[in-house]
């Protein structure tokens, strides 16, 4: 078997309350937020920006999503190029299930204790759609949650066992664009107990173990009411579940429930509900550090008609331009990698990588340097003729761009993202950090690459 | 260089010329030109014709089949907002080398059949990655600068708006024909912080044209009713000033550039003593306060001592833009560097009815485009 090392979690900038939903919608609140992404944000985006938290190497990426952006498209080598991993990285993508995170880590699992990788990402991120007023909208949440599996580390996996069980559950068909159900009163009363417990006794039954072994049990659930049923059902107390924060991140919720009960001691049940179940007994012996705390404390609140601006409800954007995608492609060092270039001469540090030194003119002679994680603003303006996201100005929702000196040397012209019409802090000389976001999309493609924001 | 002569101008009014196709104001300023000049087309030999947004991609052609001015050699020029004037530059060098003696420089832009609200975008061919910036965006960041270094504020910049607009106001061909007050340009809507509205020069349509030939042939024609083109230079810097370290955003390269080529063709060492007044960029209020320092009228950061002083005002000691500037005119892009000769030309002629600056014998025009990339200087005077 194989441990776990490290986790992470990410959480978008901004946080809903369920009864601004309620006042708008007049569907009944849930209570509590939950948490929702920026309009450049999706499960590929959340997932680098949950994995850019570990340093070193990894020779495998499994990425995990029921919200893919791709259909057809691997999501797993964008990531692997964000987070500048080689090409000889193995990657895939794990979707289509709730259960697909706990999928990834049992896979993980199995190529770490195989010797097949020594160091494998399992990342899962999850922005599921949902319409206006139902009430998905307020069940899920938009987050990503990411754990390192490799030979050692703080917390050993001791076994996994699954069950199957198709039952109608919620779904989406191949060009739906919203997650729909049938009546989830049949997954609660014959499928997510009875999956969970189905899978969970082979494997007290492997390990030699009985429940009295086990201090926590944590699972993702359709709803929080199943997960506190089932937890009382077995005579065990509810641990928290993060519903009031941050909604049911879906398939991600089992890893963000993982992370954070990594920050304790102890042997742990960790369940993952979708058409069966995944169990896996994992035991924490050195507590480690999970960033839900700074995560989500770092939010703001968003209005519900900035969601829904954020969702592309409202609003227009018109793409006049059509940026080459061959060029995208060409200049990945640059734009995904984030390399910058450092000339041999002058010894400048300077972005994009071209051929000829911007400040010396030497042809030909430079090395590739990847640049700054920060750095200091130099000059900004908060543009009204274009939208962020290089759109057509609608007036409303300016463009805030600035020239950022980076640490470490390199200046580069950014889009200043997590913001809508509020830039209180953005100012010159202020500090930024990069994050990974969707540029725009044209061509029927997903322009991806680096913004900054201010530190959360 | 060879002193050239100007002996024509012709300028359309600059504005929203929604009834109007380019071919319209391309003829109007064209035989305008011609008919200052005491010519006719046929004695034309060779033609320079600036445009940046409308007619990319059909070349000499823009010229040619306006005027119906076949059989002739035509060069159509591209150079951001610094077009007009290094189309003067082009036809300029051609008449000083002798291979033709009469040429005519014309500029044309047709900006509001873009449909576009500021200038229609431009596809990034150099980085997918970066941002879209407008025109207005990429001055707002050297304003942002500039108040952080200098302590310059709003206030200042709208200073720029009053005094140009002030001097539009008098001007029969400008868009613009009205003034206005500090308090109109700092409450008007944002365009891009801190710039607003009344900080930034508008988009028009217009054309312009000047008819160039060498001295001897001017006086045959005109006698002495001619200006002389001492001087034009032109630099061209990164489209990339936010990805090069070394940019201040306090000054533009290309300026102190090519004011300082130019200085040195026309042997001027002192501008602010030896010429009279000059016609700057003022593509947004910002530009104009930069400009000064870059035309070296000042010293840096002290632009904006000059706009308070009353410097530049039209009586004031070096007055800038007597003609209200691109505040007042709008900017139809390849039609503004060419149109600032022609107001030159008047000026130093004694022809700007209601706008003259007294005594105006030397000049300067300052044409200044893209991403503060390129940037044209030239330099007239009487003969």
């Amino acid at each position: 078997m194989a441990c776990i090392s490290s986790c992470s979690v990410y959480l978008p900038v901004w946080k809903l309350s369920r009864d601004e939903i309620s006042k708008e919608t007049g569907m009944p609140s849930l209570g509590g937020e939950r948490a929702v992404a920026h309009w450049d944000e999706d499960s590929i985006t959340m997932a680098v920006e949950a994995a850019r938290n570990f340093t070193g190497k990894f020779d495998a990426v499994i990425f995990a999503s029921t919200s893919p952006p791709f259909r057809i498209k691997q999501c797993a080598s964008f990531i692997a190029s964000a987070l500048d991993l080689p090409e000889s990285t193995f990657t895939m993508d794990i979707t289509d299930t709730m259960r697909a995170a706990t999928d990834a880590l049992i896979t993980a699992n199995e190529f770490v204790d195989s010797g097949k990788f020594k160091r494998v990402l399992v990342v899962a991120a999850d922005k599921i759609p949902a319409k206006p007023g139902t009430l998905y909208e307020q069940l899920y949440g938009d987050a990503a949650a990411a754990i390192v599996v490799e030979k050692e580390g703080g917390a050993k996996i001791l076994g996994y066992s699954t069950s199957t069980k198709p039952l109608p559950g919620s779904w989406m068909l191949a060009g739906d664009d919203a997650v729909r159900d049938y009546d989830m009163r049949v997954d609660a009363r014959y499928g997510y107990a009875s999956s969970i417990q189905q899978a969970a006794m082979p494997l007290f039954a492997k390990l030699g173990l009985s429940p009295a072994d086990i201090d926590r049990i944590v699972a993702s659930a359709p709803d929080p009411k199943s997960y506190e049923g089932l937890l009382k059902a077995v005579g065990a107390k509810p641990e928290e579940f993060y519903f009031s924060s941050i909604g049911i991140a879906g398939c991600a919720h089992p890893l963000l429930l993982l992370a954070t009960q990594l920050e304790k001691t102890g042997r742990i049940l960790l369940g993952g509900y979708g058409e069966g179940a995944d169990v896996l007994a994992i035991e924490i012996n050195e507590a480690m550090e999970s960033n839900i705390g700074k995560m989500l404390e770092s939010r703001k609140e968003i209005s519900y008609g900035d969601y829904l601006f954020n969702r592309g409800f409202v609003g227009i954007r018109d793409a006049p331009d059509r940026p080459s995608l061959t060029k995208f492609w060409r200049d990945e060092k640059s734009i995904i990698r984030f390399y910058g270039m450092k000339c041999k001469n002058c010894g400048t540090v300077s972005y994009p990588i071209s051929r000829c030194c911007i400040e010396c003119g030497a042809k030909d002679s430079y090395e590739e340097v990847r640049l700054g994680e920060r750095g200091k603003v130099y000059t900004f303006t908060v543009d009204y003729l274009v939208m962020p996201g290089n759109y057509t100005g609608d007036g409303v929702h300016p463009h805030c761009v600035a020239v950022v000196d980076l640490d470490g040397g390199g200046r580069v012209l950014f889009e200043v993202t997590d913001t809508l019409r509020d830039f209180d802090g953005i100012e010159c000389d202020a500090v930024v950090e990069r994050t990974f976001r969707l540029l725009f999309e044209k061509n029927n493609f997903r322009y991806y690459g680096w913004k900054v924001r201010l530190p959360r | 260089m060879k002193e050239i002569a100007v002996i024509g101008c012709g300028v359309t009014r600059f504005g929203h010329h929604w009834e109007k196709d380019h071919e319209d104001l391309l003829v109007e300023a064209t035989y305008e030109a011609i008919s200052d000049a005491n010519i006719e087309l046929k004695d034309v030999e060779a033609v320079w014709c600036g445009t940046f947004y409308p007619s990319t991609g059909i070349s000499g052609n823009v010229f040619s089949d306006t005027l119906k001015f076949f059989g002739r050699p035509i060069s159509r020029v591209e150079n951001y907002c610094a077009t007009g004037m290094d189309n003067i530059r082009n036809a300029a060098f051609a008449v000083a080398s002798g291979a033709y003696d009469i040429v005519i420089a014309a500029g044309v832009e047709k900006l509001m059949d873009s449909g576009s609200r500021g200038l229609p975008p431009i596809e990034g061919i150099f980085s997918v990655a970066m941002p879209v910036v407008s025109a207005p965006a990429m001055f707002a960041m050297a304003a942002n600068r500039a108040f952080k270094e200098w302590g310059w504020t709003r206030e200042d910049l709208a200073l720029v708006a009053v005094k140009n607009h002030y001097n539009g106001a008098r001007h029969p061909k400008a868009h613009f024909r009205s003034e206005v007050t500090v308090e109109k340009v700092l409450k008007a809507p944002m365009v891009a912080y801190p710039l607003g509205v009344y900080d930034c020069s508008a988009v028009s349509d217009g054309a312009a044209a000047v008819v160039l030939t060498r001295p001897e042939i001017a006086r045959q024609i005109v006698g002495d009713d001619y200006a002389v083109i001492k001087a034009i230079g032109m630099a061209v810097e990164t489209m990339h000033p936010w990805h090069r370290p070394s940019e201040s955003f306090l000054s533009f390269p290309a300026t102190v550039k090519a004011a300082k080529m130019a200085y040195r063709m026309a042997g001027i060492e002192n501008p602010r003593k030896e010429l009279d007044f000059g016609i700057v960029h003022d593509c947004f209020t910002i530009t104009e306060l930069i400009n000064y320092q870059d035309m070296q009228l000042c010293k840096m950061g002290e632009g904006a001592e000059l706009i308070r002083n009353g410097v530049t005002a039209i009586d004031g000691d070096f007055p800038i833009n007597p003609d209200g500037g691109l505040k007042s005119f709008g900017h139809p892009i390849a039609a503004s560097g060419v149109r600032m000769v022609a107001e030159l030309t008047k000026q130093v002629l004694g022809k700007a009815e209601g706008l003259q600056v007294k005594d105006a014998e030397a000049g300067f025009a300052h044409n200044l485009g893209g991403p503060y990339s390129v940037a044209t200087v030239a330099i007239v005077s009487r003969p």
